[in-house]
């Protein structure tokens, strides 16, 4: 009897628990949404009235429309507000909501933000690809294509990275900040050894020869010759650097002889070692900004970061202040200036009711209005045009070198990661077995044939 | 009262007294209870109707006692109940959070033998597990034997040991990180300049065979203290007439221990033991922060089953697949479990 009424009971609170479940997702994901909203919401309010008043009779027909957008590192991204703030004086009426969700796990928080029925985000930031391959499988994204044959966008300035996130003959993203990744070097540690810089156009050899050369052992002064960062992409991308070989194909042989070099620099003492950076968690900024570091290759991204560091004093100038760039080192026979690159574009949910209004924002953003935006904070949109590139060249605390200069002209970009249908997967099993190679927990060769056993499992699925 | 009523008392009148005649009749006291006990139900319902009561004061009673047990039931329902019983379900179904739920059947169970991942998860756990609970369990029965002596600064001693417990699991780590530190650290400087061990020699701690031995190290060094105070508490129940008695009787301090306080504590020692299994199975966070590298991955050699189930959840979205995962940790700890009570129940008797 009373087993009974407590099973009964159970099942109640089930039934109840289910519909209190469905209909709770919604209310719950409001109150935080709206209390990161709130910390901003008085520096939107200063502005918002003074352009209302001035362009709202004019506009008649222009609605009061906010759009949720989700960012990440709003406190130290600047062009975040940026955007926001020119989209808003060009669409008055328009209210741009950003709701920040923090950088380290942002493509696992949206993805879990935008499961089940409903979001209220109606524009969306893309961080990777395997995020981007997630969420498109997921069915959480507005294809773009009808809006952007509507709108008689030229894809073509894009540079032929719209066709890497391609999925089905369908682009669910518009890129519109763009990095690639360069040599950064230090200036002040070739001349004390009175070597020359590196170039534009350098092979691996040369590469490897030259970090040889300008590194040093001697204790107190040590100076490493390069430095990798934890990432795989710091060194095994270098193998899909010719054109010829892409993470997506299920041989990586070609990461052998990069392998080979990297570690053989570890040996040597030319460069940290992977295990000590993994223990200590060294981010690359403080390996470079710390003066020890002759060369490193790293995104474009960190252009900025130098510029604004050295500037406030955050970073000692008589370390790294006398630094420059150059193109990526190249194997032989391939064109100088072929290079990585990450792309972030903008999406528009596939759950928002405000789909051409959220669409009217990400073609802004990610054209050339939203372009000089970024080139004024001094990041790289998506769209490279020659007056960009003079933009950020011309920064104050740009080097001054026209070697640096020529160093932002890239040939070939090769996404770090590219779409395929499987890459989410694909990319974890490269991160781990890199991790071993690097930790020699395994031969070089043992990790690329466990790389190539596994994600031919993963293909084959 | 109504025709209806009146017929419902008859019948629960004449169901009494069949009842009453059984249990003259039945010999065996078991069931005579069982029928005494059915017989009083059915005397109360006939109150409840003569009295003209709709709901019986018993279940009246029992309303009260659901009501106070309801706030707290109905959050466990909700949040924890309901999303177990749904993980089962998802065990033998394909779903990404958003798409079409597919019946995939016990297809995600076998993709499990086929999975390196999985199977490194599962080996690194039960290693963990079998390095973890009887070193842990060893180390907090020695504290608490030696800090339960009459020795000086012995409640300094106490905390001292019971802090890594309390402190906080990330400022702990970057110290152990910082000790064990490949090329700068203590340790391995220790390792190189006093033993002599050269550069290639020098221990990695943090990856390849060893770093399951620095995580064992660590989570022994961090729950000791805690289970240290159960046995604490374990010990002051052993009654000082035991020892005297024992001591009258001519036995060492060995054989105190092994004749006195460990079948005294052999309830304590269960308790322990039990917890520390379940604990260490699900152990997560202490690998992703020690073993992790800087976005927090795991590698083959440090990936433990949890890291796993959380990766293919929440990072690939195959949720069916990570509840089977999950299924598995879930079996797993249950056997284990029930030999332990089992074995327990066997040395009780």
């Amino acid at each position: 009897m009373k087993r009974k009424a407590l099973s009964m009971l159970l099942a109640a609170t089930m039934v109840a628990g289910m519909f209190a479940g469905c209909g709770a997702k919604e209310e719950t994901a409001a109150p935080a949404a709206d209390a990161a909203v709130e910390e901003e919401a008085p520096a939107a309010e200063e502005e918002a009235p003074a352009a209302e008043e001035e362009e709202a009779p004019a506009e008649e027909e222009a609605e009061a429309v906010t759009l949720k957008w989700a960012i990440w590192d709003e406190g130290t991204t600047p062009y975040w507000s940026a955007l926001k703030e020119g989209y808003e004086a060009a669409n008055p009426g328009v209210t741009i909501e950003m709701v920040d969700l923090g950088s380290t796990d942002y493509m696992t928080v949206l993805a879990t933000e935008l499961s089940g029925s409903g979001t209220d985000f109606d524009v969306v930031t893309i961080k990777d690809v395997p995020g981007y391959a997630t969420l498109v499988s997921k069915g959480t994204l507005e294809p773009l294509d009808s809006y952007i044959d509507a709108a008689g966008i030229d894809l073509s300035v894009y540079g032929g990275v719209d066709s890497q996130i391609t999925v089905d003959g369908s682009l669910y993203e518009l890129p519109f900040r763009n990095d690639f990744w360069v040599v950064f070097y230090n200036k002040d540690l070739f001349d004390a050894k009175g070597i020359e810089y590196p170039t534009n156009d350098m092979t691996f050899e040369e590469y490897d020869a030259l970090a040889r050369e300008v590194a040093s052992a001697d204790f107190g002064s040590q100076v490493y010759g390069t430095h990798y960062h934890t990432w795989r992409s710091a060194v095994q991308l270098f193998g899909v650097l010719d054109g010829q070989h892409s993470i997506l194909d299920g041989n990586y042989d070609c990461f052998k002889p990069y392998y080979e070099m990297v570690l053989g620099q570890e040996d040597d003492g030319i460069c940290r070692k992977y295990a000590d950076l993994s223990a200590e968690g060294l981010h690359y900024s403080a390996a470079f900004s710390s003066g020890d570091v002759a060369m490193m290759n790293m995104g474009s991204w960190y252009i900025p970061t130098m510029i604004s560091s050295l500037a406030s004093g955050e970073y000692d100038s008589s370390l790294c202040g006398n630094w420059g760039i150059v193109k990526y080192p190249h194997a032989d026979g391939v064109e100088a200036g072929s290079t990585l690159g990450t792309i972030t574009g903008l999406a528009v949910t596939s759950a928002t009711e405000k789909k051409d209004a959220a669409f009217d924002f990400v073609n802004w953003v990610s054209g050339v209005e939203g372009a000089k935006v970024m080139a004024n904070t001094g990041n790289f949109p998506a769209i490279a045009t020659a007056e960009i590139t003079e933009i950020i060249a011309g920064m104050e605390g740009f080097p001054t070198d026209e070697a640096s200069k020529e160093a932002l002209t890239v040939s070939n970009l090769y996404l770090e990661v590219p779409y395929g249908d499987k890459v989410s997967e694909i990319n974890s099993v490269l991160d781990t077995y890199h991790a071993s190679i690097m930790n020699r927990e395994m031969t070089i060769d043992e990790g690329i044939a466990a790389m190539n056993d596994e994600v031919a499992k993963v293909l084959g699925q | 009262m109504d025709e209806k009523k009146a017929a419902q008392l008859k019948k629960l009148e004449t169901q009494s007294a069949e009842l009453m005649t059984q249990i003259r009749n039945e010999n065996d006291i078991e069931k005579k209870k069982k029928l005494i006990v059915q017989r009083e139900k059915v005397e109360r319902k006939a109150v409840a109707i003569r009295n003209n009561r709709k709901i019986s004061r018993e279940t009246k009673k029992d309303l009260i006692a659901y009501s106070f047990i309801a706030p707290n039931f109905i959050g466990f329902a909700v949040f924890t109940l309901i999303p177990i019983v749904f993980a089962f379900a998802l065990a033998f179904l394909e779903w990404d959070g958003n798409n079409a739920i597919e019946f995939v059947g016990v297809e995600n169970f076998a993709k499990l033998a086929d999975d390196t991942f999985f199977l490194a998860a599962l080996k690194n756990t039960l290693v963990y597990v079998l390095g973890t609970v009887p070193l842990t369990m060893i180390a907090s029965l020695a504290l608490a034997i030696v800090l339960n002596q009459k020795v000086k600064f012995r409640g300094l001693f106490r905390t001292v040991a019971f802090f890594p417990y309390v402190a906080s699991l990330v400022a702990i780590t970057a110290v152990w990180k910082m000790i064990f530190h490949p090329s700068k650290g203590p340790i391995n400087a220790f390792l190189y300049y006093t033993m002599g061990m050269s550069n290639e020699e020098l221990p990695q701690w943090f990856s390849g065979s060893l770093v399951m031995l620095t995580l064992i190290l660590f989570s022994v060094w961090k729950y000791m203290g805690y289970y240290m105070v159960i046995y604490l508490a374990g010990l002051q129940g052993i009654s000082a007439e035991l020892y005297e008695a024992g001591g009258l009787d001519g036995a060492n301090t060995w054989q105190k221990f092994k004749y006195i306080t460990w079948p005294q504590l052999r309830s304590t020692t269960f308790f322990v033991v039990v917890m520390l299994t379940i604990n260490c199975f699900k152990v997560y966070d202490i690998a992703v922060m020690l073993a992790g590298s800087g976005d927090g991955k795991l590698s083959t050699s440090a990936m433990v089953l949890v890291y796993y189930i959380y990766e293919k959840a929440f990072r690939t979205w195959e949720l069916g697949y990570s509840s089977a995962i999950a299924m598995v940790l879930f079996v797993l700890v249950l056997v284990i479990t029930l030999i332990q009570f089992g074995y327990e129940k066997k040395l009780s008797e």
